[in-house]
C-alpha cells in the first residue's frame, strides 16, 4: 500500500502543453520530477481548442484544462472572481496543499494565487521572464505583480538577474525569493554518435523569428561572417515575422547556399537540427534565463550569445563566447569561437551538462521552498490587508477591495456549496513510490 | 563572506553568481548576496530641469496662446460688424508685409531673388484662389445654426491648442529637417476648418475673403515667422512675446472683463505654474536601468 503523498501541489498557468515554450517544459518536467519523488501534481490551464476538461498525461500528472477561452496571446480573459468556484472546487477535490503560480503574464496564475491566498493555502509564484520598467505595459503588469506578490508564501526565480528584477518589480523582500534555475532533458538532448566534419563549419540558429530574440542582428551578422569566412555556412530554424527580412539578407549577399532557412522547427526535430551544427548563436535582445542555449551544449555544440539578463549565469566560461548585442562584436565572438572549435569535445561536454543541470536537482530545491511556504503562519484576513495596503496610496485600497469581495464570495460559496459536499478525487498512483531518489 | 565553523571548519567557498552546478554549498537557495542589486543604476538618463530656463520656455506656449486670441478677437470684430472689410484688407496686407520682412532678416541663408519671386508666385496663387472661392464658402454653412457653428468653432480651437507643435513649425521653414508628425498637421487642419466655419457667417463675399486671407495667414504662417525670430535671437522672442501679451490682454480688457480675467488666469497658469508644478514633480523621477533590460539596438533597422 504506497504511502499518502508528502505534498499536493496544484501548478497553475496559462501556459502549458500542447503549447511550447520555457514555461511549459519547465511545469512539465518539474511535475514529472516531483511525482517520481512521490508528491502528488495537478496541473491547472485553460482549455486549447477542443482540449478541455481532464486529461491524464505520462506518470499520472492530472491536467485540468479549464473551459476558458484565451484572448490575447494563450492567456485567458481577465475576470478576476470568474475563476474562484473552479479553484475551489479543484482545490477541495485534489486536497492540494500548496498552489504553484508560473509567468507573470499568465492571469490566470494571478487570479488562481488569489483566491488560493483568500481560501487559506500557501502559495508559491515563479517568474521566468524579465520587464522593463519604463513603459506602459510593464508599469501596469508590475502594479498586478505587486498586487499577486504581496501576500506570497515564498516566490522562485530562474536566475540572479531575474532575482533582482523580480525584487524591484514587486517590492519583496530578497530572502522571500528563492533562485532555482530551468534544467535540460539530458537524455533527449545527445550530441550526435559521429560529429560532423568540421571542414564546413555549421553555425546553428534556432529562435522565433521577432525583433526581441535579435532577428535584426542576425540580418547584420551572417552576411559579415560569411564574407570573413568561406567555409561557414549558416542553419537558422524557426519563424516569425522577420522572416522576410533574412530572406531579403539572402537575396541581397548570394548566400542561398550559404544559409539554409528550415521554417518552424518542432520541439521533437530540435535535436536533429542541433546536432548538425559545431557552434549554436543566440542573438537575443533579453532573456532570463534560456533554455535553448542548454539544450545546445548538451548536444555539444559551442554557444555564442548575447551578454543579456541571465544569460552569462548559465554556462561555465569555456562553453560559451559572450559578446555585447552589438554586430562587431558578435562577429569578434564567432571568430573565437572558430578558433577554439577543435578542442571542444561533444561527450565531454555532455557529461558535463549532465552533471550542472538536472531536472531532478531542480525539483528537490523546490522541494525545499515548497516546505518553506508550508511552515509559513497562517495569516487572518485582517492582517493580510494590511500587506496588501502598502502596494501605493490609490492602488493598496483598491487592492484591500478586491480581497474584502473574494472573503465575501468565498463565504457565499461556501453557504452554496458547503466543502464537505464537493467529492474528494482519489488518489492514483501510477508507478512505485517506493523507489526514492536521494 | 563569513566563514561557517561547525565543527570541522570547513570555510564555505565563495558565493558565485551563476546557475550552473545545482545548490551551492553553504548557501541556500534565498541567500542574498551583498553584491545583490549593485549593477542597478538609477536615475541615468534624467534631465535636471531649472525652473527659469522652463519659464522661458513657456513664454513660446504663452506667446502662440496671445496669437490665438488676437484672432479669436479679429473674429468676434468682424462678426459684429465693428470692424469692416477695408480695414481687414489692410491688416491683411501689412500683416504679409510685416511677415516677409521678419524671414528675409532673420534668415541666415541670404534669399535669392529667383526664390523670393517664387515666394511672390505662390503668395499670389494662393490669394488669387481664395477670392474666387469666397463665394462657394459664404453660402457654406448657411443651413446650419449658429450655436453649431460657435461649438464646433470652440472645440475645433480647442483640439487646434492642445495637438499644436509649440517647439516647432508644421510648415517647413527652408532648410529644416524635422519633418512635421501628423498631431500637428492635425491641428493645422482643425485650425483652417475652424476659420471656414467662421468665415461662413459673414455678410459679404469681401468680408469673407478678408477673414479667410487673415486666418489662413495667421495659422499657417504665424508658427514660421515665430520660430524664425526665437532662433535668430532669444531676447528678441522675449520682447516679442511681451508685447503680443500686452496688446492682447489690453483688448481682450476692452472687449469684456470676464474674458480678461480668464485669459490673465491662463497666462498666469501656463507662465508660472505649471513650470513649478513640473519642477515640484521631478523629485519623484525614479529611473531604473540594469543588466536585466531589454538591449538597444545600435543600428537602424532599414526596412
Amino acid at each position: 500500500m504506497a504511502e499518502p503523498p508528502k505534498l499536493r501541489v496544484l501548478m497553475v498557468s496559462d501556459f502549458f502543453f500542447p503549447n511550447f515554450g520555457g514555461v511549459e517544459n519547465h511545469i512539465y518536467y518539474l511535475s514529472q520530477c516531483l511525482l517520481k519523488l512521490g508528491h502528488k501534481v495537478v496541473v491547472m490551464t485553460h482549455a486549447y481548442g477542443n482540449r478541455s476538461g481532464v486529461r491524464y498525461m505520462t506518470g499520472g500528472l492530472k491536467v485540468y484544462y479549464v473551459p476558458w477561452r484565451p484572448f490575447v496571446m494563450q492567456t485567458t480573459f481577465p475576470t478576476v472572481y470568474g475563476t474562484l468556484p473552479i479553484v475551489r472546487t479543484i482545490l477541495r477535490r485534489e486536497k492540494i496543499t500548496v498552489v504553484h503560480g508560473h509567468q507573470a503574464f499568465s492571469t490566470l496564475c494571478h487570479e488562481a494565487l488569489m483566491h488560493a491566498r483568500t481560501m487559506g493555502y500557501k502559495v508559491v509564484f515563479t517568474d521566468h521572464s524579465l520587464y522593463g520598467f519604463a513603459d506602459v505595459g510593464s508599469i501596469h503588469m508590475n502594479k498586478v505583480l505587486q498586487f499577486s506578490l504581496a501576500d506570497i508564501d515564498q516566490a522562485i526565480c530562474v536566475s540572479h538577474t531575474s532575482k533582482e528584477n523580480t525584487v524591484l518589480r514587486s517590492g519583496l523582500s530578497p530572502a522571500k525569493v528563492f533562485m532555482i534555475p530551468n534544467a535540460v532533458d539530458t537524455a533527449m538532448f545527445k550530441p550526435a554518435s559521429v560529429r560532423p566534419s568540421t571542414d564546413v563549419i555549421t553555425i546553428v540558429v534556432i529562435s522565433r523569428l521577432v525583433y526581441r530574440k535579435g532577428a535584426d542582428l542576425l540580418v547584420e551578422v551572417i552576411p559579415k561572417v560569411c564574407r570573413l569566412y568561406p567555409n561557414v555556412r549558416f542553419v537558422v530554424g524557426g519563424d516569425g515575422p522577420k522572416h522576410v527580412r533574412l530572406e531579403e539578407m539572402r537575396e541581397k549577399h548570394s548566400l542561398q547556399d550559404r544559409v539554409e532557412m528550415l521554417g518552424a522547427v518542432p520541439h521533437s526535430r530540435v535535436r536533429s537540427v542541433l546536432i548538425t551544427g559545431h557552434v549554436f548563436l543566440n542573438s537575443s535582445l533579453t532573456e532570463a534565463f534560456c533554455i535553448a542555449i542548454l539544450e545546445a551544449a548538451s548536444c555539444g555544440l559551442l554557444t555564442v550569445s548575447t551578454r543579456v539578463g541571465g544569460v552569462p549565469e548559465v554556462l561555465p566560461d569555456d562553453m560559451v563566447v559572450l559578446a555585447e548585442p552589438d554586430p562587431d562584436d558578435m562577429v569578434r565572438a564567432i571568430e573565437k569561437a572558430i578558433s577554439i572549435l577543435p578542442s571542444i569535445n561533444p561527450e565531454e561536454m555532455h557529461n558535463r551538462m549532465k552533471k550542472l543541470y538536472s531536472w531532478q536537482d531542480v525539483a528537490k530545491r523546490t522541494e525545499i521552498v515548497y516546505d518553506r511556504a508550508l511552515k509559513c503562519s497562517n495569516r487572518n484576513l485582517l492582517e493580510r490587508l494590511s500587506r496588501y495596503l502598502s502596494c501605493g496610496a490609490w492602488a493598496g485600497k483598491l487592492f484591500c477591495m478586491v480581497m474584502i469581495v473574494d472573503y465575501l464570495l468565498w463565504r457565499l460559496l461556501q453557504l452554496l456549496q458547503p466543502d464537505e459536499d464537493i467529492e474528494e478525487a482519489p488518489d492514483i498512483f501510477l508507478h512505485h513510490h517506493g523507489e526514492k531518489i536521494n | 563572506m563569513d566563514k561557517n565553523f561547525a565543527g570541522d571548519s570547513n570555510p564555505r567557498p565563495k558565493w558565485r553568481k551563476v546557475a550552473y552546478g545545482g545548490m551551492q554549498i553553504g548557501y541556500d537557495d534565498n541567500y542574498t548576496d551583498e553584491s545583490f542589486l549593485e549593477e542597478m543604476v538609477m536615475n541615468a538618463n534624467v534631465v535636471r530641469r531649472n525652473l527659469l530656463k522652463v519659464m522661458k520656455d513657456s513664454v513660446s506656449i504663452s506667446q502662440y496662446l496671445c496669437i490665438v486670441a488676437l484672432v479669436v478677437l479679429v473674429w468676434v470684430h468682424t462678426l459684429e460688424s465693428s470692424l469692416d472689410e477695408n480695414s481687414l484688407l489692410v491688416l491683411d496686407l501689412s500683416l504679409l508685409a510685416s511677415g516677409f520682412l521678419i524671414l528675409l532678416l532673420t534668415e541666415e541663408k541670404m534669399l535669392s531673388l529667383s526664390l523670393l519671386l517664387r515666394y511672390l508666385l505662390n503668395i499670389s496663387f494662393f490669394t488669387t484662389g481664395l477670392y474666387i472661392l469666397a463665394p462657394i464658402y459664404q453660402t457654406l454653412t448657411r443651413s446650419i445654426s449658429s450655436d453649431s457653428i460657435w461649438a464646433v468653432t470652440v472645440s475645433l480651437l480647442l483640439l487646434h491648442l492642445f495637438l499644436h507643435d509649440y517647439s516647432g513649425s508644421t510648415i517647413k521653414a527652408p532648410g529644416a529637417l524635422k519633418h512635421p508628425n501628423l498631431t500637428s498637421c492635425i491641428s493645422l487642419n482643425a485650425s483652417v476648418v475652424a476659420s471656414v466655419f467662421v468665415a461662413s457667417r459673414l455678410p459679404s463675399r469681401l468680408h469673407v475673403f478678408a477673414v479667410m486671407l487673415f486666418s489662413l495667414q495667421v495659422f499657417l504662417f504665424a508658427p514660421l515667422v515665430t520660430y524664425c525670430i526665437k532662433k535668430f535671437s532669444f531676447g528678441l522672442h522675449l520682447l516679442f512675446s511681451f508685447a503680443l501679451m500686452g496688446l492682447t490682454l489690453y483688448s481682450v480688457y476692452a472687449l469684456h472683463k470676464l474674458f480678461f480675467l480668464v485669459f490673465l488666469f491662463l497666462v498666469l497658469l501656463v507662465n508660472v505654474v505649471c513650470p513649478y508644478w513640473l519642477i515640484k514633480m521631478q523629485e519623484y523621477k525614479f529611473e531604473i536601468n540594469g543588466p536585466w533590460d531589454e538591449a538597444k539596438l545600435c543600428f537602424d533597422i532599414t526596412d
